[in-house]
């Protein structure tokens, strides 16, 4: 071994300790344990819900899916993450990811960070995985809940679609699996949003409430006929195309759009919280 | 990349945000650039060509767009994917065909679809929101001739030639408008030409009709409906993404999915002999010719088909709260109706009032392409014109 590999190597080895620890940090968390069993709560709740009416006249009322939930215990992860996406996910996004930089600055923790053998770019990217492995944690927690609590109260059978065309339990199962999986990466460019927020304060309440912002200002933008034209770049403007996963022949132009604007999301804010992270005195 | 200064590392964003729009905007401008190397084409020679062209085996998603100026219905939302979205707004619709006789059309919501399979001699309606199936099939004694058809689609007798049928459609076309052709353009990825149908008279409210005709299979692949003077088209249902081949059979075939409700419809196939009375039906009268015509029915009872029209609706799946349970019932006795079962919240003559404007032979409502006027003595005029000539034409 030459000396010059030494460094590298032990720096190599330092990040991915800093990123084991961070992991168990992010998902160790009481606070973040909270919302995660929060979120876990709603296809529960939903579920016997559903359960306790599905005999009655209030039987398959509702938003979109949640009447087919007691046909198939499958739709309740479908009607669940549908019910969670509009605000539940992105408040508990915004809690974790504007939490990232800016609690350990106004914890006074930061500098301490700063002074383990990564650099700032590998600490960023460190905190980014966090946050997107907290997000993944949200939306699997619905789904895998869901999933429990649906087949145990309803079972699980063939999957009707939107189209009104039934596909094996097998097949619909893992178009479900796309459902979550879609949904889940349509947060990232959140969880970058919430990221470049969290560098720019050193108050993580205003990180937060920031981002938990820009989600619910997309979606008010979304609904003005007048700005159509700004709408297939809005953050949440795709994040219904998971229903795509649910017709005969799911669009791949339409998944492969959403997911490119997120992707788009991402590159740009993850751009800027690095120009801010790397170029900001850290005083605390 | 650490001995960046932060000036630098400030620009990383700034060419990271230009490379991105940069990938967003740059492939439509490219695939919009218009083509102009297609072989030059008369009016005559494309028309010919759409005539003799065999109905493709194709898939893709078609956009409608209504730009009426109607005022918004609060409708589309509510209910989720159906055709009363049409009526207004921005629709997407995905279509599968085999260019024979089977095919899908699905008018997509966000969270919701409403489909219409036709599959030989039978059709299906899929409700996704109502997880509802209208099944529509011949009765059995025109089943056998509908086969016969099918095996013998000459039975017609002798069709004109797609040339003599060019000629006989532009010679009606051109009684009235000028035919063009205007410059190539792309549409859905593909080359197309462009026929313009310009109205002679310039009474009426339509500007001209655009065409679009893909050049290598000669399928229609938009039509533009544009008013006399505006930026935009008023009407236009197009193809944004277009496949020519055949889909696969699982999109072409439905059976109607465990659970769903499901209604018979038995549809007589006409007879070889029904054709439509020539002429226009009792208490019609047309006035005006070409794009200026006006047709106008009398004897309507506009009034009446408003107000008493809530056994109808009472019958609209959706429109009723549930009823069955006790704790249903007791809703509805309190808020929802007048005890006799009927609904009235939704009131058609309110909405009437809405959408139209008190003149003084009655009400009028003025969209971008056509007005309607209905008259207080229970006429109704619909015309391609202004408000006023309609007016003028009801005293």
């Amino acid at each position: 071994m030459s000396l010059a590999e030494a460094p590298a190597q032990s720096t190599a080895a330092a990040y991915w300790r800093l990123q084991r620890s961070e992991l168990r940090l992010v998902l160790g968390r009481r606070r973040n344990l909270v919302l995660l069993l929060g979120l876990a709560a709603v296809p529960l709740l939903l579920g016997l819900v559903l359960f306790f009416t599905q005999d009655t006249a209030l039987d398959g009322q509702g938003p979109a899916f949640l009447g087919r939930v007691t046909g198939n215990g499958l739709f309740l992860v479908v009607a669940s993450v549908f019910l969670c996406l509009p605000f539940l996910l992105p408040l508990t996004i915004g809690i974790a990811s504007g939490d990232a930089i800016a609690g350990e600055a106004s914890a006074g923790t930061l500098r301490y960070l700063l002074t383990v053998p990564v650099g700032r770019t590998r600490l960023l990217l460190v905190k980014a995985v966090g946050a997107l492995a907290f997000a993944a944690a949200a939306v699997a927690s619905i789904a895998v809940v869901g999933l429990i609590a649906g087949a145990a109260l309803f079972g699980v059978h063939d999957v009707t679609l939107l189209s009104g065309d039934t596909v094996s339990l097998g097949a619909g199962a893992l178009r479900v699996l796309a459902v979550v999986v879609y949904v889940g990466l349509s947060l990232t460019g959140l969880v970058a949003v919430g990221l470049f927020f969290s560098t720019l304060t050193e108050v993580p309440v205003g990180a937060m409430a920031a981002t938990v912002v820009v989600a619910i200002v997309s979606g008010v933008l979304d609904t003005i006929p007048a700005l159509s034209a700004i709408h297939p770049a809005l953050l949440t403007h795709h994040w219904l195309d998971f229903a795509e996963f649910l017709r005969i022949e799911p669009d791949w132009g339409v998944i492969g759009g959403g997911l490119a604007v997120q992707a788009a999301w991402v590159a740009i804010f993850g751009a800027l919280a690095w120009s801010r992270f790397t170029t900001a005195d850290v005083t605390s | 990349m650490s001995n960046l200064s932060p000036r630098a590392r400030w620009a990383v964003p700034a060419v990271v945000g230009v490379v991105v729009a940069a990938a967003f905007v740059a492939p439509p401008l490219v695939a919009s650039a218009s083509s102009d190397d297609l072989p030059t084409l008369t009016p005559q020679q494309l028309v010919t060509a759409v005539a003799d062209a065999k109905d493709q085996p194709l898939s893709g998603t078609v956009v409608y767009t209504a730009r009426l100026g109607l005022p918004s219905l609060p409708l589309g939302d509510m209910a989720g994917a159906s055709p009363v979205n049409l009526l207004d707004g921005s629709s997407t619709m995905r279509v599968w065909t085999d260019g024979v006789d089977r095919s899908r059309a699905s008018l997509l919501g966000a969270t919701s679809e409403y489909s219409v399979v036709r599959d030989g001699s039978q059709a299906w309606t899929y409700s996704s929101t109502d997880d509802a199936v209208v099944h529509y099939a011949l009765p059995a004694k025109d089943q056998a001739r509908y086969d016969a058809l099918a095996q013998d689609p000459t039975v017609e007798g002798d069709l004109p030639t797609p040339a003599a049928a060019a000629t006989s459609v532009l010679g009606l076309v051109e009684q009235f408008s000028t035919v063009s052709l205007d410059a190539q353009s792309t549409v859905a990825g593909r080359d197309a030409y462009n026929l313009v149908v310009t109205p002679k008279s310039t009474t009426t409210l339509v500007g001209h009709v655009v065409i679009s005709v893909d050049a290598k299979t000669s399928t229609p692949l938009r039509v533009q409906v544009w008013d006399r003077d505006s930026t935009a088209p008023a009407l236009e249902v197009g193809f944004t993404d277009v496949r020519f081949a055949t889909p696969s059979a699982s999109v072409l075939s439905f059976s109607a999915p465990a659970g769903a409700s499901t209604k018979d419809v038995t549809v007589p196939l006409p007879a070889a002999t029904d054709r439509p009375a020539a002429g226009i039906p009792e208490g019609t009268t047309v006035t005006g010719t070409g794009w200026d015509t006006v047709v106008q029915a009398s004897g309507v009872d506009v009034a009446g088909l408003l107000a008493g029209d809530t056994d109808a609706l009472a019958s609209v799946p959706g429109s009723q709260p549930a009823i069955g349970s006790k704790s249903g019932q007791k809703l509805l006795d309190e808020f929802g109706a007048d005890g006799s079962g009927k609904v009235r919240d939704l009131d058609l003559g309110t909405l009437f009032d809405t959408i139209t404007t008190k003149v003084p032979e009655g009400r009028l409502i003025e969209t971008r392409l056509a007005s309607v006027l209905v008259t207080d003595d229970g006429r109704v005029l619909v015309g391609a014109v202004p408000g006023a000539t309609l007016q003028a034409d009801a005293r």
